[in-house]
């Protein structure tokens, strides 16, 4: 110990007073430049969402025109047998409906009134004519679509001459904006006003089936394998590193994966949810195995010793103890994994899932399209309609997203158990 | 016999099996002698002797039998008339097997309307063989297990190691499919680098795969551009955004916030985490490029492009923010706590503290996680394939474009080439080289993880 005499600080002095102010002005920048950092981070969650909001707000509404149709005057060709049965829809198209409309749509908004509704405005006077035969016999008015030049002219994007349309149609108070249900039963289309996302919703919830009836099998599995019973020896290192490592894998390189084996040599059809949920579930696989070992390992040995105390063998303990307990943290992880794989776009692009597909898949084996990839897809498309279409799109697929996650941190906290 | 109906028959003599190996275990449970298992044990081995083998022969079966049913098809006389090779026989046999399955409404070849009934004819003949040899080695292995069904079997002890041989193959299928993806990368790669020279790829700087000179095809496939545009976008520019953003963020929740802050912040980041890339890609296209565009031509360049390295950079980095946080969260949280209060104690600030106590301890952990962020963004796809353009160019200025090893894989895959042509191959040569470089960056990582954390334990 150094024994010479040392003069005590002077804390008031001058210069250590500078000292003192200098140092804390230092931490409270430092503490500032935290909060800035964590309120950036926020204000650009709240800017991204915002504008995803802002944007996507009107794709699930559309613009509609009541046109009236004088049906009795037509006079189609219908007869009342042919609306009972499956052939009914041919039967009306098969009539003329399509012309029937757009005259009576000149008949109604004058000379280019066909330019008002949309192309397939006639569908909605044939769903009419089906839910009620009886209006072939009246004059009815009926809410059509609105071609899009009049949507856009709606929301204040328009040409001169459709907002001039827009404006005497008001004045006769023919036309309002309403929710466009068919955005939601439809599948793709040329036309950004029947648009739909069902059909990519369909692929997205057939290609989440076949990812869950593999990955999570699987991922318990071999949770239970490395938690339970693996020795510690090479092959077991081999296992883990690997697991790990997929964890960390590019998930594009999964779908290279998918494209050489599952197409290439085991020749399954292109763009189908049983390849895409093929591919996924090898992707998230890893995700369940690690979070289950997590719960795996957070059930106490007290209560494995005391199920093999009276005599269980150690596949009772498992399947009879350990897994009820861990049960909640595995499905845990399973949540977050699943949400990984709906909210991925890549790998499907390389397995072929990004064809034009107008008609939601039957089969497993059909082509599909899932969500991210239908907006992938709507935003490559240059019309102002589709870019509506796309944030409306990414509502959907977020809430489904977040409804996921709420519903992980639900279970994490209703099933947390202290020990 | 269709799958789903071969299937049900499966599980219902499964059912049988069951059922049946129950009543006898039940008619001795009671007997003299005491059984060794329980009846329901007796049961379930019964119940795997029926499924097992017969599922573990349809999969076999599926996976060869279409090579037999072409083959079949292709020994048929309607066959010779077949051109010899090349892109055209493959898609009238193609259109021939979706003729024969129902699934295709016209021919557009007319050889594949005489082939198709050749191939419902091989294909039915195979299906029915597949049927009969599953159900009869369903039934063989029920008869088989049903004779061992006695008071002295150990019953219990041969369904637990079938359990474990489960458990063991379900974890094998990590390394399969680490296999998998390494061989298939391999596989497709050498046959590329059978075409173009490996140092052409590595080393050549004109990337420009639209039109590729077929007497020198690695003139036109050098890759450095793409390795440059995506260490810049995804190593420097994200990073640069991604680093200090989530450090501080970490830093301020870890040892200012209060907890019911603390609470918000953290789910909130966990949002960021969670929202797709797809979503971030259409967002940087939409509304960040073009706003760089305008800052670009505001600076001067007049021609700056909106498909700039910078807008996928900066998006890709704040996607990455709370992955950093939560990493460098983790190495903060390790650091014995006796060291802060330590310091604290000494008279330092908090801020002193951390810098010159916290940071340096854990300054390995958070390395390891910037290596993995910069694995994690190397390897990300979406942000670029809707952001960054397509034009490969070595450039220091992040208004310019660049281009990705990712969005190149993409861009040659969702063409129209045909498989074999050198410019597909050369997206597998890329997704090996992506594969090796985030292979190694994580392996780094989790040994300084490792190392790390065993030295406060």
């Amino acid at each position: 110990m150094n024994s010479a005499p040392r003069t005590p600080t002077d804390w008031r002095d001058n210069a250590m007073q500078r000292r003192i102010r200098r140092r804390y002005a230092a931490e409270r920048r430092f503490r500032l430049m935290g909060l800035l950092a964590v309120v950036l981070s926020g204000a650009f969650l709240a800017f991204l969402l915002g504008s995803m909001v802002s944007g996507g707000i009107g794709g699930f509404q559309r613009t509609q025109v009541k046109l009236s149709i004088d049906f009795e005057s037509l006079a189609l060709p219908i007869t009342r047998a042919q609306l009972q049965g499956p052939g009914a829809d041919l039967a009306i198209s098969g009539a003329g409906l399509q012309g029937a409309v757009s005259s009576a749509a000149v008949a109604a908004f004058g000379p280019d009134g066909d330019r008002v509704i949309a192309d397939a405005a006639w569908l909605k006077v044939r769903d009419a004519i089906r839910a009620d035969p009886a209006i072939l016999r009246t004059r009815a008015a009926i809410d059509v679509p609105a071609s899009t030049d009049i949507d856009a002219a709606m929301r204040g994007t328009g040409s001169p001459e459709a907002e001039a349309i827009v404006a005497r149609l008001e004045g006769l108070r023919l036309i309002s904006t309403g929710f466009n249900p068919d955005f939601f039963t439809r599948a793709d289309a040329t036309d950004p006003g029947a648009v739909g996302i069902w059909g990519a919703l369909k692929g997205s919830l057939m290609t989440m089936l076949v990812t869950l009836a593999i990955a999570f099998p699987i991922g318990v599995l071999s949770a239970v394998y490395l938690e339970e019973y693996a020795p510690r020896n090479r092959w077991t290192d081999l296992i883990e590193v690997s697991i790990n490592n997929l964890a960390a894998v590019p998930s594009i390189i999964f779908g290279l994966l998918g494209l050489a084996v599952l197409l290439g040599t085991f020749g399954l059809p292109r763009s189908a949810p049983i390849v895409g949920g093929l591919t996924l579930a090898l992707m998230i696989m890893p995700v369940i195995v690690i979070a289950g070992r997590n719960a795996i390992k957070a059930v106490p040995p007290s209560i494995r010793d005391a199920a093999l105390g009276i005599g269980a063998s150690r596949i009772q303990v498992v399947f009879h103890h350990v897994l009820p307990i861990a049960l909640p943290g595995i499905l845990t992880g399973t949540i977050i994994g699943m949400a990984r794989a709906l909210g991925e776009t890549a790998p499907l692009l390389m397995i072929g899932m990004r064809a034009f597909i107008a008609s939601p898949p039957q089969g497993f084996t059909d082509p599909a399209t899932v969500l991210p990839v239908q907006i992938f897809l709507w935003s490559d498309e240059v019309s102002q309609g589709f870019v509506e279409k796309t944030s409306a799109a990414i509502l959907v697929l977020l809430a489904f997203l977040l409804a996921m996650n709420a519903l992980a941190i639900y279970l994490r906290n209703r099933f947390e158990t202290r020990w | 016999m269709n799958g789903v109906a071969l299937l049900a028959l499966i599980a219902g003599l499964a059912l049988i099996g069951w059922m049946s190996a129950r009543a006898r275990a039940f008619a001795f449970a009671g007997g003299p002698a005491r059984a060794n298992s329980l009846p329901g044990q007796h049961a379930a081995y019964v119940v795997l002797w029926v499924v097992v083998p017969a599922l573990i022969f349809l999969a076999g079966w599926a996976a060869l039998s279409p090579s037999l049913v072409t083959a079949t098809a292709l020994s048929h006389p309607a066959a010779s008339v077949l051109p010899a090779g090349g892109f055209e026989r493959e898609a009238i046999l193609n259109e021939a097997r979706s003729l024969a399955a129902g699934s295709a409404y016209g021919a557009f070849y007319s050889q594949s309307e005489g082939l198709a009934p050749a191939f419902a004819a091989a294909a039915s003949r195979y299906r029915w063989i597949g049927t009969i040899v599953a159900i009869l080695l369903a039934f063989a292995g029920g008869a088989y297990a049903l004779s061992r069904v006695a008071p002295a079997f150990r019953a219990r002890a041969q369904v637990e190691r079938g359990v474990m041989l489960a458990l063991l193959v379900a974890s094998l299928i990590a390394i399969l499919t680490t296999l998998g993806i390494f061989l298939s990368l391999v596989f497709e790669s050498v046959r590329f680098f059978e075409r173009v020279p490996v140092t052409d790829f590595l080393l050549g700087t004109n990337w420009s795969p639209q039109v590729i000179p077929a007497n020198d095809p690695g003139s036109a496939l050098g890759a450095v551009p793409l390795f440059w545009g995506t260490f810049f976008i995804g190593a420097v520019i994200a990073m640069l955004v991604a680093i200090p953003f989530g450090l501080m963020s970490a830093i301020y929740l870890t040892q200012y916030a209060k907890p019911s802050v603390r609470r918000w912040v953290k789910p909130m980041l966990e949002v960021l985490a969670g929202i797709p890339t797809v979503v971030y890609g259409y967002f940087a296209a939409l509304t960040v490029g073009p706003a760089i565009r305008q800052v670009a031509v505001a600076l001067g360049m007049p021609f700056a492009s909106s498909e700039s390295a910078l807008s996928a950079g900066l998006v890709m980095g704040v996607m990455i923010i709370p992955f950093v946080s939560s990493m460098a969260d983790d190495a903060i949280a390790a650091v014995p706590a006796s060291m802060r209060d330590g310091s604290l104690a000494m008279g330092a600030t908090t801020n002193e503290t951390i810098r010159r106590v916290l940071m340096p301890a854990a300054l390995p952990g958070v390395v390891a996680g910037v290596l993995l962020a910069v694995s994690r963004a190397i390897g990300e796809t979406m942000i670029v394939v809707m952001a960054a353009s397509g034009a490969a160019t070595i450039t220091l200025n992040p208004f310019e474009s660049a281009t990705t090893v990712t969005k190149q894989i993409v861009d040659l895959l969702t063409g129209e080439a045909e498989f074999d042509s050198p410019k597909t191959l050369a997206a597998f040569a890329l997704g090996l080289t992506l594969f090796l470089i985030t292979f190694l960056l994580n392996i780094v990582a989790l040994s300084v993880v490792k190392r790390y954390r065993e030295a406060y334990e």
